[in-house]
Order: C-alpha cells, then structure tokens, then sequence
C-alpha cells in the first residue's frame, strides 16, 4: 500500500433537505482492494456514484491523484463502474459490449477488436463473443460486465454490489475470481457490498458506513477483532455486546457492572471513567464452553435456546438468567463432545484479553 | 433513488427539451387561441374582421337553432355511449372472462384493424347496405318483412357512431375487466354470490375506472363526429359538428363556428372532468 | 369453477357478432369493389374490376395519392421526431412544468377533430400557411406526435436507468451516448412510431379536408365522391388504402419481431 490515489476530503451530499452522506475523510490506497460495506441507505453507493462522477458532492472535495475531480463530468473521467445491474447494452453482442468504452475513447476499430477478444479469452468466455447478452447465462454476463470495464486498464476499478444477482455458488466462484485478477492486474477495486462475508473474504480494508457516516475503517481482522464503536459492532455480527456501568479501573484493566454480571476487561486506548457507562464486546468465536463452573471473573451460566449449522461451523444461541442472548460460535466437532439439547444449562465463559471495549462516542 | 447525472440545464437538454414546446405553442395553442379570440370577430361583406364584439355570441345563445342542436347532440351522444357501451359488454365479458388469453390477444389485434381502415369508406358501406335498396331490406324483403328506412334517421346516426366506438370500447372494456383480481371474483363466487350479481356487485365496481374512462373516450368521439350524423342521419336535426362544418364551407361565418367549437370544448372539458372524478374517487364498497 | 356450456356458446356467438358487425362494412367494401353493379346490394352481379380500372385511370386519384403518400411520410418523420424529444425529455429530467409541458403534446387527442380542423384553418390562413401540403404536414404531426411519444416513452421504460449512465462512466459524452446506445435501444419503438403516425395521417380526413385547399388527400377525395352519388369507386380507393395501412401495420410488426429474435429486447 503506498500512496493515496483517492482522497475524499470532508465529502457530503444533500439531496433536498435529505443528508445521504454526512462526511466523508478517507484515502483509498493504489494496488488496494477497498470494500465499503454497510446496510441499504448508508450512503456507500452515493458515494461509489460520487467517485464515477454521476453525483456531485454538495460539500468537500473528491482527489484523484491529487486533481480535485468535483466539476469533472463522468465520460471525462477513467472510473469504469461494475453496476448491480450489470448495465449491459441489449442490442450488442458481447464483444461489442467490451468494445464499447474503447469506442468512445476513440480507439480504432482493429485495436479495439484484439484488445477486446484479448479480455474476453482472459475471462474465459471467448466462444461468446458473437453472441447477444441475453442468450447469456448470469455469471457469463457477469464475467461481460467486468471485461468491458477492464478492457479499458483503469487505475481504479468500481463495483456496485455486482454479485447480488448471482446464484450463491457462483458467488463464491466469482469471488476467488475477483481477488485473483486484483492481485494480478495491481488495479485498486473500490466495492461496495451489503454483505460482510463478501467484504471480509475478498478486501484488504474495509469501511463499514451507517447513516451516511464511516463507523470504522480498518482491515477485515482488525474490525472483527476490534470494532470501534456499537454500530459496527452490532453490523458485524455473530458476536456478543454486553453493557453497563464502570466499577472501577486499574491500570489496563477495569471492571464492569453489567445485568448479567461483573466483568473484567481490557481498557485498550478507550478511556473508562469510574461511573460512567461502557460497553465492550467478544466475537462469538471466543467464547467457550463448559458443564463446570470455570475459574475467572468472566463467566455466565445461560440456557440453549437454539442451534445453527453452516458447514462445519455451528453457533449457539444462549440466554442468560436475566434474558441477554449469547452467541457462541465453534467447530461441530467440538460441540459434539458436549452433547447438548435445547433447554440444557451450561456455563459460558471467555478470556479478558477477548473483550474489546467499545467506543461509545 | 439517486438524481440523475444533470445539474445544469446545458445545449443538449434543451435539444431536446425545446423542439416540442416551439412547435407546439405555434402549432398547437395558437390555433385554439386563435378560435376562442375568433368568436368574437366580425365578418362584414364575407371577409373576416379581427374586433372584440359579442354579437357572434349573443346571436347563438339566443337562436333557437342552437341550442335545439345542442341538446340534440347531447343527447344522441349520451346515447350512443350508453349503446356502445351496454353493447360491448357482453362481448368484452367474454373476452376478458372465459377466452383463453391468446384467443383474446387475437380478438383485440383484430379490432386494432377498423382504426386502420378508412372511417368515410366505412360510413359509406353502411349508408349502401342499410339503404332501401340495400343488403339489410333485400334480405328482410326474402323473409316478407319491412322495407325498413334505416337512413336519414336516428338510427342510422347510431349506427355510424358504434362503427366509429365499438372496436374502442370493447378494447378499453376488455383489458379493464382482464386486469382486475380474478380471486375477488372467485371469493364472491364461493360466498354464494350467483353469476348476475357477482357482475353488478363485484366485476363493476372492480372496473369502475376503466369503464368511465371507455364511457368518456366514447363521449367525445360520438360528440366531436359528424360524419355519422351527416351521411346516415341525413335529414335529422344538425349537431353541433354538422354546424360548424356548415358555418365553415358554405357560410364562411369562422367567428360563429367559432362559437359552437368553444360551446363543445367546454361541455367536453365540464365531462370529462367530472367522469375522471368520478373514476378515481374511492367511493364505498370499491374494495 | 364450473361454467355453463349454453352460457358459453351463447357468449361466443354474441361475439362473433360483434367482429361481424365490425368488419361488415369492410369487408362489404371490399366484396363490392369487384362487383359490376353501381348500387351494390343482392343479388350479386358478376365480378368486375372496371372500378379499380376507372380508379387507376384518373389523374386526380393519382394525385391525391401522391399527396397522401408524401403527406403521411412527412408527418411521420416529424411527429416521430418531436414524440422523440418529449419522450425522452420526460425519461431523462425532472423539471418544474413539467406537467403542463407533457399536457402539450398529450392534449390535442381530446380535442374533437372537426374543431381542430376549424382550429387549423384559422390559425394557418392567418399566418398564411393554409392550403398547401405542408398546412397539411403541420396539423397531422400536431395530430400523431402524441402516439409517437406514447410508443417512445413505452420503450424507454424497458431500458435499465443505469443503461445511459454506463455509457457515460464508459467515457461516451451525453451525445454520443444519444447516438450510440438510447437511439439504438429504441429503434424497435421509432419504427414503430414511423409506421403508426404514416398510417394515422393516410386516413386522416377531417383535417385535411379543411386545410388543405385544392391539394387534395385521398381521404379528401373519397370524401368529395362520397358527398355526390353513390359511386363504388370508393371501394376500390378503400380497399386500396386499407391494403396500404395493413402493409405499413404488418411492416411494423415485422421490424419489432425481427428485432425481438435477435435478441434486441432487454
């Protein structure tokens, strides 16, 4: 990662009375694969939309290799964008769907044709070449959409949700393939998801937006491990957020009065006052569990409710006595030494350096 | 959803913006413009003098011969709609209830063909087959009846005007009712409704809108038409239309035409509107 | 749900009565064309063609057609054009007025023609534009813009809204994304337009008839015959027209099935 290629600096957008994004100040990276993540009306495909110049930020400036890009309409731009939609001309063939940026840009018509037959071999669908997209099955018109935008050897690549259409086995296909031309090309990919799974598996970083603010960016493991505050905790999912009041702080360490107990935990670089509240987090994957009471200050006895099975990963759904849920999250194989049934007790318990104070401002 | 790529207005917006708005106020608003003002010109020795008098006005509202067309047109118009409208139903029953969905599509492609036909060629068929001489009376005469006189009379206009509606009424009536949900009708059925009064209580209501909007493109095509009442009504009283196709060619008395063309508009204007009204209002028991 | 049989044949019968009564005249029309008789009634006479020779003969005919013919082809060009614009202004902006602007291409169906006639004649002999073909071109692109938008406007509601904005992110200026994608996406409807505005004009009668002075249409001559005697060469001048309407009708068609095949529809 060196130089930023991207800056937004201070990047708002009002639409009428509506903020769809309150302010933006980040870089994107050159080589990077940056995926902004975040739930629908976060504001990430405004700003996906602003970085292709179809919308113009009301506030702030949008940098691209140093040139403020504001008033830069999007033809003049080289921001090609991978749409949801895919976007693909109906009444052209696939080869011509490839051309069609070359065509604009004034490419003549021998180079476009071998440079366009030379990316559509590259992403494997080189006998469709003639066809028309709609005698095209979704991951071939998929693989169209991407050729079109990299025919044109961008420096920066923009995705749009551009596997939510597909069938979730070519997804994953579609996701090794994604990463894998990123890591060869060297292009930087901006994509913006809804789905974490997606975000996590493929991009060096992730920004994780809500109400049209960053919550946190950081790479996948740190967000995981360490979310800076209760929206992206909360969005990342299968972990477990428990809240309450400071009871005292010793040095790295404090103590927290919660409903479901007293609990030690980390202070990190979060500052806890004595009194005030505070809320701190494990992922689900730290829990363990036991029949016997464990040592520590960090347990909780709870009640299954519930089991969920993905692969070969299962996660517990647990209840404590005052009705907070737990998640604990483990290899099936493990779990299958407890022989557990919905309704059985046992004790849940995790480490102090698990816990991840939250930011609560 | 997110605004279009568009902040300024710039050259190629307006390209295409403009065009119609050019065309349309000279084309379009000047010419109704230019009637309305009409009606209050003079006409002095056979040549049209642009003034602001209302005598053209005070002339026609207070003949006789006006208003004995005005409400002659009206009402032969009321009628007509009310026949064209009772006599497709039936038949766009049938389409939209018990055909299968491509015998419809081929029975609506077809009645697409009149509007493709010559309407006077059409007027003029009728005028020959429903003549004394003509198919219809040829045909009754084998059987020992009439001859009938079906020309120069009310009938005859009718006649003209169902050529000119039914194809479009059984059209709009047919989509309307093949649109509405099928299991409403299947519930009323099941409730014990009978096929009668599952028509009036249920299929109607539920048709509402797109049966006035049939009713009311009916209206003003029987209204505004007179080629039906001229060739096949004959010797009837004039309608509106008829008058102001002749005050135009023989009397060249614009401004007076001029008068029956606002006169019609505004009646059109006043029940068209109130129809819409009253197909989109949501009245009571209308789901 | 049980439907009754005598129900059902009962409703059949009532609608082939209907298409009888609806295409009586025309296809009476067209059976007449070939008959000898000057009134046509039954019993038939023999089968003739000396109205379509006397049709073919007179120079008037032939001229009226050529009117209607450059007419019809030159309407179509412009209300295409205009329905064009206004279609695709309304896709495309959102902009105050925009009510009444679309009023302005959608208001002259409900006018009654026999009004705009007098409506036309007025205006255009004021601006001295009456009596000439062209008065005729005016009013009938007035006349069928409307359906030309209506046909657009349909057709750009298939298109993916992101479609214009890939183009541009593929750097086509908003011109040549005009040129190179929303006009080839939408040549299925612009022919369409073409052929349905052509075939609108090549019956249009009332309007012509008032505007257009000595330079007759067909439909203004078959109504000029039709004032005088009965005269079966207007069956033949019929069947002629209708032939043409269907050919132009089934021409549409044709270009959008084609089109369809190829895999032009989205």
């Amino acid at each position: 990662m060196s130089k930023p290629l991207v800056i937004f600096d201070k990047v708002q957008k009002h639409f009428g009375s509506f903020v769809a994004v309150k302010g933006l100040d980040f870089e994107i990276h050159q080589g990077e694969f940056l995926a902004i993540m975040g739930p629908s009306g976060c504001g990430k495909t405004t700003t996906l939309r602003m970085l292709a110049g179809l919308e113009e930020p009301s506030v702030g400036e949008i940098r691209l290799n140093g040139r403020v890009m504001n008033d830069v309409a999007p033809h003049e731009r080289d921001t090609p964008l991978v749409w949801q939609s895919l976007a693909l001309f109906p009444f052209l063939t696939a080869r011509e769907n490839v051309e069609f940026g070359l065509k604009m840009r004034g490419v003549s018509k021998a180079e476009r044709k071998q440079r366009a037959i030379k990316w559509l071999d590259k992403m494997g669908i080189l006998e469709f070449e003639n066809r028309h997209i709609s005698t095209l099955s979704g991951g071939q018109r998929q693989r169209v959409a991407l050729a079109r935008s990299l025919v044109m050897e961008p420096q920066i690549l923009l995705l749009d949700e551009p596997l939510s259409a597909l069938d979730a086995h070519l997804v994953i296909r579609m996701q090794a393939v994604l990463t894998d031309l990123q890591r060869e090309l060297g292009i930087t990919f901006v994509y913006v998801t809804h789905s974490q799974s997606e975000a996590f598996a493929m991009a060096d970083r992730v920004i994780i937006m809500g109400k049209g603010e960053i919550g946190q960016i950081g790479t996948p493991k740190e967000i995981y491990r360490a979310p800076a505050n209760r929206f992206v905790a909360e969005f990342v999912g299968r972990n477990n957020i428990l809240a309450g009041k400071v009871k005292s702080v010793d040095g790295r360490a404090a103590e927290i009065t919660t409903p479901s107990g007293i609990f030690t935990v980390p202070t990190n670089e979060v500052q806890l006052l004595e009194g005030h509240s505070a809320s701190f987090v494990i992922s689900a994957d730290l829990m363990h569990i036991a029949t016997e009471e464990p040592l520590g200050t960090n347990k909780v006895f709870c009640k299954l409710i519930s089991e969920e099975f993905v692969g070969s990963m299962v996660t517990l759904f647990l209840e404590d006595a005052q009705g907070h849920e737990f998640k604990v999250q483990m290899q099936e194989r493990e779990l299958s030494k407890f022989d557990l049934h919905s309704g059985d007790e046992i004790w849940l318990s995790w480490d102090v350096q698990s816990a991840h104070v939250l930011n609560e401002s | 959803m997110s605004e279009k790529y568009e902040i300024r207005l710039n050259i190629y917006a307006l390209t295409w913006r403009l065009p119609i708005i050019f065309w349309q106020l000279i084309f379009f608003v000047g010419p109704v413009l230019f009637m309305v003002a009409m009606s209050f010109f003079l006409v002095k020795n056979y040549r049209m003098n642009e003034a602001f008098e209302f005598v053209n006005w005070s002339r026609m509202m207070t003949r006789g011969f006006f208003w004995d067309s005005y409400w002659y047109t009206l009402g032969i118009a009321t009628l007509s709609t009310f026949c064209a409208m009772c006599v497709a139903f039936p038949a766009a029953f049938a389409l939209a209830f018990r055909a299968a969905e491509s015998t419809r599509r081929w029975a609506i492609f077809l009645l697409i063909i009149p509007f493709f036909t010559s309407y006077l060629v059409r007027t003029f068929s009728w005028f020959v087959i429903l003549s004394e001489s003509g198919v219809v009376n040829a045909v009754l005469g084998y059987v020992g009846l009439g001859p009938f006189k079906m020309l120069n009379t009310d009938f005859g206009t009718l006649v003209g005007y169902m050529t000119l509606t039914l194809p479009l009424v059984v059209i709009l009536q047919t989509v309307t009712m093949a649109n509405i949900d099928k299991s409403l009708i299947e519930a009323a059925r099941n409730l014990g409704c009978s096929p009668l009064r599952t028509i009036w209580q249920v299929i109607i209501p539920l048709s509402k809108t797109g049966l006035i909007i049939a009713a009311i493109f009916c209206f003003i095509l029987s209204f505004g038409d007179f080629v039906a009442p001229f060739y096949l009504g004959g010797s009837q009283e004039p309608t509106l239309p008829i008058l102001i196709l002749d005050t135009t060619k023989s009397g060249q008395q614009w401004p007076r035409a001029a008068v029956v063309a606002i006169m019609m508009m505004v009646t059109l204007f006043v029940i068209a509107f109130t129809g819409i009204a009253l197909a989109y209002r949501k009245g009571k028991g209308s789901k | 749900m049980k439907q009754s049989q005598t129900l059902n044949f009962i409703l059949g019968i009532y609608v082939v009565m209907i298409f009888a009564f609806v295409f009586a005249p025309i296809i009476f029309s067209m059976v007449f064309s070939f008959n000898s008789q000057r009134f046509p009634t039954i019993p038939l006479g023999e089968f003739s063609t000396e109205w379509y020779e006397k049709v073919l003969a007179d120079p008037d005919i032939w001229k009226a057609a050529r009117n209607s013919l450059i007419v019809s082809f030159s309407t179509a060009l412009i209300a295409t054009f205009l329905g064009f614009c206004t279609a695709y202004s309304d896709f495309r902006y959102n902009f105050r007025f925009k009510g009444p602007y679309l009023a302005l291409i959608l208001l002259p169906p409900t006018i009654p023609l026999i009004i705009m006639a007098l409506a036309m004649l007025a205006w255009l002999s004021k601006i001295g534009m009456s009596g000439q073909l062209y008065s005729i071109i005016i009013a009938h692109s007035v006349l069928t813009a409307p359906f030309a938008m209506a046909v657009i406007r349909l057709r750009l509601n298939q298109m993916d809204p992101d479609l214009e904005s890939a183009a541009w992110n593929l750097g086509g200026s908003e011109w040549k994304t005009m040129r190179y994608v929303i006009v080839p996406f939408c040549k299925p409807a612009i022919f369409s337009s073409l052929f349905l505005t052509a075939a609108v004009s090549f019956d249009e009668f009332a309007v012509s008839w008032f505007v257009s002075g000595l330079n007759s249409t067909l439909p203004v001559v078959v109504l000029e015959i039709v004032q005088g005697n009965i005269d079966p060469q207007v069956n033949a001048i019929g069947t002629f027209v209708f032939l043409t309407s269907m050919t132009l009708v089934v021409l549409a068609q044709l270009f959008f099935a084609s089109r369809q095949i190829k895999g032009m529809q989205s």
